[in-house]
């Protein structure tokens, strides 16, 4: 945040000092550069500075290096580059392999992200997800809370001009995640209702009185009222390895 | 005609009514409806298959395989349920390799995945089987409410595969709604999610909760009776979701919240109790007491 107003200093030239030291900075962090252009029009005080720099070169060299605020963090190098021991290169093919294919044809638009409702009020950004995983970075796609954020509405899907799956990219991508350990406590626990009841919302005792009351069978026709259907569920949970995913213990029936 | 009746969950085990209204609605219009006995969830969409894709398509091809057996179309009534059953369908069917692994571990079960059926929505049946011109005379008691049209998001997307009405600016629904008397009255981001799917309801209620909230600000605006649905996690989420906003936020919308099996139901003169209408945690009284100053109580 103090990155932008500070470049809006520069900007509005409230602060001559802040934009030499950016200047400074600058050979070494070309995502600054990037941010300028893309972040708002040059002023016409900064299209001046630029065509006079060489001059002063010399006189900014043996200045003190200006301290880096450490909210600055778009400039600390070493948590903020990518280097090639974050890229899973398996990563997008995994994804690919599993049925989104078209995950490699993203030419990053934005148009999903402008139309997502979850990024109106969340950090979730889907067209950031489908670059990294693209890109193979597995841990950080895996390991974001925001993966969750989205409702699979496909709103992204729908209006995406190169019909990429966006929402099987995500659904497998939290399969990953789910795989590592990423699935959080309330997920688990409805994965547990469905080995248990074979129904994610299982019934309770006030549904079956309402159901009682309108002449419907207290217990509805499902997995609720045939025990064989609920083992035929538990063998195909069992046989896909459902509930060492979720932590569940077949002999107590509790998550662990 | 006749069709494998999918339950679901949250339909037969939290809103009964709706169950009832659409067995009472179905069995009038002379469409069969045949329980797929131990039939199990879905299982949800972007929860199972969140988890794991395998897991979530071998349980939902077991649903598809007890409307095989019995030779009959699926109807479901909830988004959530037609998004996993129609995806898998429609997945196994186009994928022989998939199919392969799927049965493989319903083998396991003693069950196998042939392909033989289609899985239809409760809103597409009413709309291309019954048409509107059938159920217009199924109406008996006359709506006169201004409702906002909920359509929710696995009913028509993603289009490419389900292609049953334009995504963006769909007319089904409004049009079944019209023929109760009802008047859909257009209101901003109409086809924007509720903000309940993807898991992000149990995960993360608050965030859930701002979609919802959002919807209904903007339903409020527009000045209606109610909002309609075609799904039942919508359907909670709108009902109990009130509720939540409420104690979280502070703000209070006080907006009934019915099924469109409910809202056939009560144009049909089955009453508030018989829809389990009368349980709803944002109470319907405000809509009901409407239609019953215009028919007399009646």
């Amino acid at each position: 945040m103090s990155m932008l107003e500070r470049l809006k200093k520069i900007f509005t030239g409230e602060d001559e000092e802040a934009k030499k030291k950016v200047k400074k900075a600058e050979p070494e962090t070309p995502t600054v550069t990037e941010e300028k252009k893309v972040g708002q029009p040059k002023t016409p005080k900064e299209e001046a500075e630029k065509t006079k720099t060489p001059s002063t070169e010399e006189e900014k060299k043996e200045k003190p290096k200006p301290k880096r605020s450490e909210s600055m963090t778009i400039l600390e190098r070493d948590e903020n580059l990518i280097k090639p021991e974050d890229i899973d290169e398996d990563f997008a093919q995994q994804i690919k392999d599993a049925g989104a294919e078209t995950l490699e044809l993203c030419f990053q638009c934005g148009t999903c992200t402008g139309s997502c409702p979850s990024g109106r009020r969340t950090p979730y950004r889907i067209r950031q997800i489908v670059r990294k995983s693209l890109m193979g970075l597995k841990q950080e796609v895996i390991s974001s809370e925001e993966l969750w954020m989205c409702t699979t509405c496909y709103a992204c899907q729908e209006r995406c001009p190169r019909k990429i799956k966006i929402v099987d990219i995500v659904k497998l991508a939290r399969n990953e995640a789910a795989k590592a350990g990423f699935m959080g406590p309330v997920h688990k626990a409805v994965g547990s209702f469905v080995i248990k009841t074979g129904h994610g919302v299982p019934i309770n005792p006030e549904t079956q009185e309402l159901r009682k009351r309108v002449g419907l069978g207290e217990l509805p026709p499902t997995t609720h009222q045939f025990p064989g259907a609920l083992e035929e569920v538990q063998k195909i949970m069992k046989a896909t390895g459902f509930g060492e995913l979720i932590g569940y213990n077949w002999e107590t029936g509790e998550l662990e | 005609m006749g069709f494998a009746f999918f339950l679901g969950c949250i339909m037969n085990n939290r809103y009964p009514g709706i169950e009832k209204a659409t067995r009472v609605f179905m069995d009038k219009l002379g469409i069969e409806l045949k329980d797929m006995e131990g039939a199990s969830c879905c299982p949800a969409p972007g929860v199972f298959g969140s988890f794991d894709r395998t897991t979530w398509a071998s349980v939902a091809a077991r649903n598809i395989t007890i409307a095989e057996d019995m030779g009959m179309d699926v109807m479901t009534e909830c988004n959530g349920c037609f998004g996993s059953l129609f995806e898998t369908n429609h997945m196994l069917k186009e994928d022989e390799e998939m199919k392969e692994k799927i049965n493989q571990v319903l083998a396991e079960a003693g069950r196998e995945y042939k392909g033989k059926v289609n899985v239809r929505h409760f809103a597409e049946i009413l709309y291309n089987d019954v048409g509107l011109d059938k159920l217009a005379e199924m109406v008996t008691n006359p709506l006169n409410l201004n409702v906002a049209v909920h359509y929710g998001c696995h009913f028509l997307k993603p289009s490419e595969e389900i292609d049953i009405d334009n995504p963006e600016k769909p007319t089904i629904l409004d049009e079944l709604v019209e023929v109760t008397g009802a008047k859909s009255v257009p209101y901003r981001d109409k086809m924007m999610c509720c903000g309940a799917g993807g898991g992000v309801r149990s995960r993360d209620l608050e965030v859930a909760l701002d979609f919802t909230r959002e919807k209904l600000i903007n339903m409020k605006e527009a000045g209606v009776d109610a909002v309609i649905n075609v799904c039942p996690f919508c359907h909670l989420q709108f009902d109990v979701g009130q509720t939540e906003i409420k104690d979280k936020f502070g703000d209070e919308f006080n907006l009934p919240v019915f099924h469109l099996a409910q809202l056939f139901g009560l144009a049909m003169g089955l009453s508030a109790e018989e829809l389990t209408a009368d349980m709803h945690l944002t109470s319907t009284d405000p809509a009901l007491k409407k239609l019953d100053e215009i028919t007399g109580g009646e």
